[in-house]
């Protein structure tokens, strides 16, 4: 076998480099994908949750609260029992005058006495450290990892502009860090400073991101979370770091979950490229093929050596898409860390780092690939008997199979997956594995005598208006029924996976769009933090009589939205004058009406609750929600559910008045302020920016503002995805063209004999243009129905699962004309090449060609 | 060696062809034998049937002792590899491999280790007088030099049937004739059996038997008076 590879496999690579350059293309952009996805996923999380790890420190338990931890709670916490330390926390994500370091994660500790919790490394002998006294006279003195510092130029006295709420602010470099240990947080963009000077300089004012404890030698770790839990009551939040890390990982698992789709769509794509380009190997390579059954070879020899060429090609793939994939992951790892950081408040930075499982996978996905994708044309190479071989053109004749068989299975896979999205069975992973498994094997068992169905169609048509190219094209699509349903397939996957996938994005976009502008009705909203999950800062509760006696102001509102796990889920709890907010806002209820709602939420202390928290929770109008305020259990009773697109893992609703009366916090997120009829927004905005400036961080944005804001957020979280369908288009794009020059080398022959009955160039060129553009069209057509299905799958039942919401499904009209302009283009750019061989065929040579 | 009995032969399709009706033969070990016929009398088809390469629909082929009829394809391979060797028209050399490459093939499907196949290769170019062209790809040979190849690598596997398929037929008088030189000098030599398949009275004439077939059934069965014996 090896002698064959050697000889005969290597010397058919030298001889087609084009084609094996396209199949090793075929592997490479699907392990690319799989690669790149999952490393930087993976880079993500371990970054995640090595973070809360190395910035733990020696930290055995945290506190956390929603809306930070009392400064009071760390004299009380230390006086108890099994307490041996306690540090107070303050973590903040900034970006610096230097965009290109991206994010850098500050950690305002208690210098004197956090030595107990975390090992730092101060490196060198510098004397602020040393003194601890005089690094925390100076305000702006930070430290900086050797690494960071290195990457940004920064000696010790050099200084640098951290981006905060209230604007640009300059820190001054007073000592570095070795770069182990604790400082490898974040990837090493690590910043520490006083911890009272970060609460000024984040306005946390009185308050704590958490505080970590240590616990004395005899204590165990279940003795301090219950002494911890006790004394402080339930609206503290009691963790290992290990915990917290999983909490965390867990709010991003949403967003990260999605790539597995892409990944899957791009390796079957693959497949089929590489089924494309093996079939017609096998084509070429027939007459070699018979005179090495004609001297002794076996079927199983001949089946393993196009195996072997498979394993080598996935081998030689699967190494090469790694590497591509470790180029592409760093890229992919900074879109996703701004998404999540963007759409959840939580990041990690770092440099992806491949790890051995997914060189493994990756590899091993390759070769799969290959191997799934040779398997059928080695099985034929090892059937062709030998005196068929020989015969010339004996195999371009050969009618296609009989497919009852084929379409009856394609149909039951294809209704099981459709009766199985309407009632899901089982669900999590395994239902959407299962769904996209069985919906798979239906399209592609159906994709073939129906790609079939429509050329018989379609040929007639277009012979009508190009009677010679017309007929020619759909005589080289129909004689080779496998070559032709390989490629339709690859194109119609890729199809579906555009319309279903973009379609999704589309329809969550509109629904986003629509509830935005139904929601967002007031003029301006006055806001500290420019991040919409992560509170940078909150504004005092006395402000909003402040902006109300502002000239041109109507009314103001004031929004305050909490985080706190709801059996086990980060929920929104959100608060707001309901009386001023139903007057200007347009509710869209799936239980319940506006005057319930009202009356509930103002006179009963009831509460409202997206369409989402119902669903996944089940529960309904007239049942009630349990959460936890800092003074014990509080129950509200559900008024009503409405549609609302806060939160992906649900929002409770309830009036300011019971948000203060239960959690005895005024502080807010988000003053929304209408103006007065015929007052000049832009005025008042001035007016209001006058009122903070020097006392608040304040951004002011008008509603188109605000709303353009949302929308780039939703945009950024579906970047990622626009890659991957990117990436779609251009396996689309290889497997047209793989089948085109696949067809031009099979067809040599009946070119050389078209050419010598008087064929112009110029109408074999336009045949196979049109066999490229016939491609396509078939290959959209049966995406459409099957792009739709898939879109609908999205939105219904997974969407559903994952975030309990249904989107209404829009049909992507947009993405069609996109692809009704982009597709003919390209079609005809990929039968460029192809087209130009066939016009250059030698006759004599042609004929002779087998 | 070899032994037809009742084999016919049935090509299925739109409508059936029969391309052997009913041919009984028996060849001997040592024989060289010549079949002739017009086109579309069974010559290759019988031919196909003698090297395992095809199956009959009915009747028994009897090759060095086995059906191969009742062997299924494994065992019909096997059989190529070790008891049959070819030659054809169009040669069917390789043509990315280099000449002791194409020679070396089936000693290679059947496991033999290198050291012997070197030995064997040269050993059989020296035979057919190509020992000088071994590194070359059949492309940069003459017609005449590529059916030596073949017959090189026929001859490597010291199989006992030696089967030709128009050996002359795409070579000029010269060539042809010495390609039928080296026939008769492997077949005196090496006691190989040798049918050969041809339109080529001058190839037939080579032969010390004569078998003519016409539409699929022996016509006639000669002893040539000057052939190989």
């Amino acid at each position: 076998m090896r002698f064959l590879l050697r000889t005969l496999s290597l010397s058919y690579v030298r001889r087609h480099k084009a084609k094996t350059l396209l199949t090793l293309l075929g592997v490479v952009v699907g392990v690319a994908t799989f690669s790149s996805i999952e490393s930087a996923k993976g880079t993500l999380v371990k970054g995640i949750r090595s973070t809360v790890d190395r910035v733990a420190g020696k930290a055995q338990l945290q506190i956390t609260m929603e809306g930070g931890v009392p400064e009071e709670v760390q004299e009380q916490v230390r006086s108890l029992p099994g307490i041996r330390a306690t540090s107070p926390v303050i973590e903040q994500i900034v970006s610096t005058e230097k965009g290109e370091l991206g994010s850098l994660m500050v950690i305002g500790i208690d210098l004197l006495g956090d030595r107990e919790m975390r090992d730092y490394g101060f490196e060198g002998d510098d004397a602020d450290l040393d003194d601890p006294l005089l690094f925390l006279a100076q305000p702006d003195s930070a430290i900086f990892t050797r690494q960071f510092a290195e990457k940004a130029d920064l000696k010790i006295g050099g200084g640098i502009a951290l981006k905060i709420p209230k604007g640009m602010k300059r820190v001054t470099t007073r000592g570095l860090l070795t770069p182990k240990g604790f400082s490898e947080a974040f990837g090493g963009n690590l910043m520490v400073m006083d911890v009272y000077a970060a609460q000024d300089l984040f306005g946390r004012g009185r308050r704590f991101d958490r505080l970590d404890v240590r616990l004395t030698e005899e204590t165990s770790i279940a003795q301090g979370t219950a002494t911890l839990e006790k004394a402080l009551g339930p609206a503290y939040r009691v963790e290992t770091p290990g915990k917290r890390g999983e909490q965390i990982e867990k709010i991003v698992a949403n967003f990260i979950a999605g790539f597995n789709i892409s990944s899957g769509f791009a390796l079957a794509i693959g497949i089929f490229l590489i089924f494309n380009v093996f079939n017609v190997a096998v084509n070429r390579r027939r007459r070699d093929i018979g005179t090495l059954r004609a001297l002794g070879a076996t079927p199983r020899q001949v089946q393993l050596l196009f195996l072997s060429e498979a394993l080598v090609i996935g081998i030689v793939g699967g190494l090469l898409g790694t590497l591509v994939g470790t180029t592409v992951s760093q890229a992919f790892l900074q879109i996703m860390g701004q998404t999540t950081e963007t759409m959840y408040g939580v990041t990690s930075s770092g440099v992806v780092r491949l790890p051995p499982v997914i060189v493994l996978e990756s590899m091993l996905l390759g070769v799969g690939t290959s191997l799934i994708g040779a398997w059928g044309p080695a099985l034929t190479a090892s059937r062709i008997p030998p005196t068929e071989a020989f015969a010339k053109g004996a195999f371009q004749a050969r009618p296609p199979g009989r497919s009852v068989v084929r379409i009856t299975a394609g149909v039951v896979a294809l209704g099981s997956t459709i009766l199985m999205a309407l009632r899901p069975p089982f669900g999590g992973n395994s239902f959407i594995f299962t769904e996209l498994l069985l919906g798979g094997v239906g399209i592609v068992l159906l994709v073939g005598p129906l790609s079939r169905l429509l050329l018989i169609c379609l040929v007639p048509l277009v012979t009508r208006f190009a009677p010679v190219a017309g007929r020619l094209s759909g005589d080289a699509l129909l004689g080779n029924a496998r070559r032709t349903s390989g490629t339709i397939m690859a194109m119609a996957l890729s199809l579906t996976f555009v319309l279903g996938l973009g379609g999704y994005m589309g329809s969550t976009k509109k629904a986003l769009d629509r509830w935005m502008l139904d929601a967002l009705t007031c003029d301006l909203f006055v806001r500290a933090s420019a991040n919409f999950n992560r509170p940078d800062f909150l504004f005092p509760g006395g402000l909003r009589d402040e902006l109300l006696q502002l000239p041109g102001v109507k009314s103001v509102e004031s929004f305050r939205a909490t985080r706190p796990l709801y059996q086990g889920h980060q929920i929104q709890v959100t608060s707001i004058e309901i009386s001023q907010l139903l007057e200007r806002m347009k509710y869209d209820f799936t239980q319940g009406d506006k005057g319930l709602m009202l009356r509930g939420l103002t006179q009963e202390g009831k509460c409202v609750v997206s369409d989402n928290f119902s669903r996944r929770y089940k529960l309904g109008v007239g049942q009630q929600v349990e959460l936890t305020a800092p003074g014990g259990k509080v129950r509200f009773t559900i008024a009503a559910v409405v549609r609302d697109y806060g939160s992906d893992q649900g929002t409770v609703l309830m009036d300011r008045t019971q948000f203060l009366r239960y959690w005895q916090d005024d502080r807010v997120d988000i003053y929304d302020v209408s103006v007065l009829p015929g007052a000049n927004v832009a005025q008042v905005r001035d007016l209001i920016r006058a009122k903070l400036a020097g006392r608040y961080p304040a951004l002011v944005s008008t509603r188109q503002e605000f709303i353009a804001e949302i929308t780039k957020a939703i945009d950024a979280f579906y970047a990622l995805t626009r890659v991957t369908l990117f990436l779609a288009l251009l396996v689309a794009f290889l497997g047209i063209v793989t089948a085109l020059l696949i067809s031009v080398a099979e067809r040599t022959r009946e070119i050389g004999i078209l050419k010598a009955l008087g064929a112009f160039p110029s109408q074999l060129a336009r045949s196979i243009i049109l066999e490229a553009l016939l491609l396509a069209l078939v290959g959209l057509v049966l995406a459409l129905p099957s792009g739709n299905l898939f879109a609908a799958f999205m939105e219904g039942p997974l969407a559903e699962l994952f975030t309990g919401w249904i989107m209404p499904h829009f049909y992507p009209w947009e993405i069609l004309v996109q692809l009704l302009i982009a597709l003919p283009l390209i079609s005809a750019f990929a039968a460029w090449v192809p087209a130009r061989q066939a016009g250059r065929l030698k006759i004599t040579e042609s004929i002779e060609y087998e | 060696m070899l032994k037809l009995h009742d084999v016919i032969k049935t090509y299925d399709g739109k409508s059936a062809v029969t391309a052997l009706a009913g041919i009984n033969l028996n060849i001997g070990t040592g024989e060289m034998v010549a079949i002739m016929g017009p086109s579309g009398s069974g010559k290759s088809t019988l031919l196909n049937l003698l090297g395992g390469l095809d199956v009959p629909s009915s009747g028994e082929v009897v090759v060095a002792g086995k059906d191969l009829a009742k062997e299924n394809e494994k065992g019909r391979s096997l059989f190529r590899r070790s008891k049959v060797s070819y030659i054809f028209q169009a040669y069917h050399l390789m043509p990315t491999l280099k000449v002791s490459q194409n020679v070396a093939l089936p000693l290679h499907l059947a496991g033999i280790p290198t050291g012997e196949i070197s030995r064997k290769v040269n050993r059989v170019l020296k035979e057919v007088g190509l020992e000088g062209r071994s590194h070359h790809l059949p492309d940069e040979l003459s017609g005449g030099e590529r059916q030596r190849v073949a017959i090189a690598r026929a001859l490597v596997t010291d199989a006992p049937l030696l089967l030709a398929d128009e050996p002359t037929g795409n070579l000029d008088t010269a060539r042809g004739e010495e390609i039928l030189n080296l026939l008769r000098t492997i077949h005196r030599e090496r006691g190989t059996t040798i049918v050969i398949v041809t339109h080529d009275h001058k190839a037939a004439s080579a032969c010390a038997r004569l078998i003519k077939l016409r539409d699929g059934r022996v016509e006639g069965d000669s002893t040539l008076p000057g052939g190989a014996a």
